[in-house]
């Protein structure tokens, strides 16, 4: 298989397994984001709402990397642009989930 | 060496359609969304920093200025929710009619408003 096709597959996955995980954090975002801060701990604190936004949060990264890179590829027309700017996603994907989810472990 | 392959063609020289504009709004949220999701692990973040420095962060969110960026966020949300059903349906092969494309188009221009209502007063009314 070749990666073009991987990359594809990947794509598919993780954009299905993206609609039900965006439909639950909005629905919780909308109830959460203007209470008070211990409503909004309490939220954050339980393991089921922990492990769902750690997930959901992988998950977009991994899309989002996956689906903009595709933009770079349609419309950049510079490789040395294209491969920093595609690093600079990669690595943005995997750090700010990872730091989020350090700090929300912590919570 | 010279990179040989081509570029997409500027979206410019294109007559506009219903499915052209669904896929560059796709993009356009995609990349909304991602913005808003950085600002969300932000927030979220934010919290160690203790109640008193939360009090600033939930005056903004409070706000007009904040529930339309929340409402924003939501509409942005529900148009990528419908966008990507109509995306992995057309990855099974269905729906490449001219008809069909557009009807499924205009269903994801018009749901998405229906469903940012819908979101917000589940949300906000039974959660």
């Amino acid at each position: 298989m070749i990666n073009a096709t991987k990359k594809w597959i990947f794509l598919k996955i993780s954009g299905a397994i993206l609609i039900p995980l965006m439909i639950w954090f909005i629905l919780n975002l909308i109830s959460i984001y203007d209470e008070d801060y211990l409503n909004v701990i309490n939220f954050f604190q339980n393991p089921l709402s922990k492990m769902l936004f750690g997930i959901f949060i992988i998950n977009a990264y991994f899309f989002s990397a996956l689906s903009i890179s595709e933009v770079f590829e349609d419309y950049v027309t510079n490789d040395k642009i294209k491969s920093v700017a595609n690093k600079l996603l990669y690595a943005s994907a995997v750090v700010i989930p990872l730091i989020t989810i350090i700090l929300i472990s912590r919570l | 060496m010279e990179n040989k392959q081509p570029l997409s063609p500027h979206i410019q020289i294109y007559r506009w359609h219903i499915s052209s504009l669904v896929s560059i709004s796709h993009r356009i949220t995609g990349i909304i969304n991602i913005i808003a999701i950085t600002l969300i692990c932000l927030w979220a973040s934010c919290l160690l920093l203790g109640e008193a420095n939360y009090q600033l962060i939930n005056l903004f969110l409070s706000s007009l200025v904040g529930k339309f960026f929340i409402l924003a966020i939501t509409w942005s949300f529900s148009f990528q929710v419908l966008s990507e059903i109509r995306h992995l349906i057309m990855d099974l092969g269905y729906g490449y009619e001219l008809n069909t494309t557009k009807i499924s188009g205009l269903l994801v221009i018009f749901g998405s408003v229906i469903l940012t209502i819908f979101f917000y007063l589940v949300g906000d009314t039974f959660l």
